[in-house]
């Protein structure tokens, strides 16, 4: 009992040292692992806490500022970790944002130097940066044309746009270390400046090692992003039933006709209506819903998947050491959605013309 | 220590490595030693004699030897997913060190937890989820219940009344074929 008693006795103090114990010292990784601190140390503890919390916590700090920092080696290390051999001075212009570029103008000027005189001999990475964007743009769009035959051209530019948007190539880029090299104005760096980092250092790569090796870095770093997610939720969709109907009635097959196949919970808050669209007395697609017409409407997205090769049991994208021996068709242009509905609308009035003339 | 407090978590790969390229994960190692006082004595051993072969097989990791007077021997790992984690390598020797630089050369930087599974997939089903209404006819959305074709019970295959009916049909059978022989 009392041995009990005391071991409890000793847990609770060790935990609420624990919790009085100074979030700097937490910070610094101790040494010696200690089991419990002294009695005389708890007033010095309580203090350093409470000083800490009225402080608050450290602003954070860039990795070049710390001593063991060498922006040489990191450079080098840089392409050696991606397996790519970059030219040097391209590579270290790639990471010089156009705001630091700004900031050294501003210093140099309240030091009063001319910059004429001592010209700033720093390049900006926006150069770089467009050729990245337009090369990686053209890439991403060939591979997803070839690989996605039957995807509508809109779709193709949605998903594209996916891959490019700030919060994928940031994440890429920060992800490959690019967050520590970057010569910047603003810290933390910003999704913005992360994006245009990573396609510089695509637009390095292509000075450096031509079109077909950056490409290659497209494919092995930007496309893997597309794994498990849903490509057809890219391309917002607003009609997906007039797509269809003007799709059924250019390849000559008869109008989508919807059907209730199943319901569950009508009157209920958790009611279930499965709704199938059929073309010809033969299904085409099927899909759930809340509602009726939210279910209709699901089942039409569902058949223009369908039509697009886009289901869930789709194989998986062509990557890796596989894609290196695709051969793609550069020229390639896919159906657009935009030019289908177009032409049906055409075809249907020239009818109803005909129609009322004769 | 109770069971929600332990952190658990799935298989994770950061950035979809090794669908792609394989990237090593490991970005910065810093060697801390001091330079006089025993306790670094196995560190420094390494430090002379393995770690230009770790260099020069790693070019992608950049080291850093960073000599803090009469402090322990630990190494700073720095990983791609931004994580950075520190080893304690007091009292350990040589071999040893090697083999925890390559632990930290091989990890993913991901912080080691309890598993929930061993296995990770993108697509857990590529037939999709099941549902109540998956091997349901559709006709039955039309139809008035009770009715006489549903409420039937479903056979499929042989039943074990079939089977054993069918064994005494063939027992029985030959029974007959026999007894002819025999009668020839």
């Amino acid at each position: 009992m009392a041995a009990s008693l005391v071991r409890t006795c000793v847990l609770t103090t060790r935990r609420t040292l624990q919790f009085l114990r100074p979030i700097s010292f937490a910070l610094q990784e101790s040494h010696d692992s200690k089991r419990s601190y002294h009695r005389r140390q708890k007033g010095f503890l309580r203090e350093m806490y409470k000083k800490r919390i009225d402080i608050g916590p450290d602003k954070p700090r860039r990795r070049s500022e710390w001593i063991n920092w060498n922006y040489d080696c990191e450079i080098f290390s840089f392409g050696q970790r991606l397996g790519e051999n970059f030219d040097e001075g391209s590579l270290r212009q790639a990471f010089v944002h156009r705001s630091y570029v700004e900031q050294e103008k501003e210093k140099r000027a309240e030091l009063g130097i001319d910059l004429e005189s001592v010209p700033l001999e720093l390049d900006d990475n926006s150069d770089l940066a467009n050729s990245g964007d337009k090369l990686m743009k053209d890439y991403l769009k060939v591979y997803l044309r070839n690989i996605y035959p039957y995807m509508f051209e809109e779709c193709i530019s949605s998903v594209c746009d996916h891959l490019m948007m700030d919060e994928t190539l940031s994440h890429i880029a920060s992800h490959l270390g690019c967050e520590d090299l970057i010569l910047c104005q603003d810290f933390p760096v910003q999704p913005s400046v992360l994006s245009v980092t990573f396609k510089a250092v695509v637009g390095a790569l292509e000075q450096a090692q031509g079109k077909e090796r950056a490409e290659a870095f497209v494919r092995d770093f930007v496309l893997p992003q597309l794994i498990g997610k849903d490509l057809n939720e890219m391309w917002p969709l607003h009609n997906p039933m007039g797509l269809l109907v003007a799709l059924l009635s250019l390849t000559g097959r008869g109008q989508p006709e919807p059907r209730l196949l199943w319901k569950s919970g009508s009157n209920t808050m958790m009611s279930l209506y499965w709704v199938g669209i059929y073309s010809n007395k033969q299904l085409i697609s099927k899909a759930p819903g809340e509602t009726v017409l939210i279910a209709e409407e699901m089942a039409a997205r569902e058949a223009v998947k369908k039509v697009m090769r886009t289901e869930d049991n789709r194989p998986p994208l062509v990557l890796g050491t596989v894609a290196e021996r695709l051969e793609l068709d550069r020229d390639r242009v896919n159906a657009s959605a935009e030019d289908i509905v177009r032409r049906h609308y055409e075809q249907s009035s020239g009818q109803s013309d005909s129609i009322t003339s004769s | 220590m109770s069971n929600n407090a332990i952190p658990r978590d799935f298989v994770k790969n950061v950035l979809q490595n090794g669908v792609g390229r394989y990237v090593c994960q490991l970005k910065r190692i810093t060697f801390r030693f001091c330079k006089s006082h025993g306790g670094s004595r196995h560190m420094r051993d390494f430090i002379e004699n393995n770690l230009l072969e770790f260099t020069q097989k790693n070019p992608g990791v950049v080291c850093y030897l960073q000599p803090r007077r009469h402090r322990p021997p630990s190494v700073v790992a720095e990983f791609l997913n931004g994580r950075r984690e520190v080893m304690l390598l007091s009292g350990k020797e040589v071999p040893e060190i090697c083999k925890w630089v390559e632990h930290m050369r091989t990890r993913s930087g991901v912080q080691i937890v309890n598993m929930i599974q061993n296995n990770h997939t993108e697509t857990p089903s590529t037939q999709g989820i099941w549902h109540p209404f998956m091997f349901r006819d559709s006709e039955m959305a039309a139809t008035e219940f009770p009715s006489k074709k549903f409420s039937q019970i479903q056979v499929t295959g042989k039943t074990a009344t079939d089977l054993v009916l069918e064994e005494q049909l063939k027992v029985s059978s030959s029974e007959s074929s026999d007894s002819h022989i025999e009668g020839k």
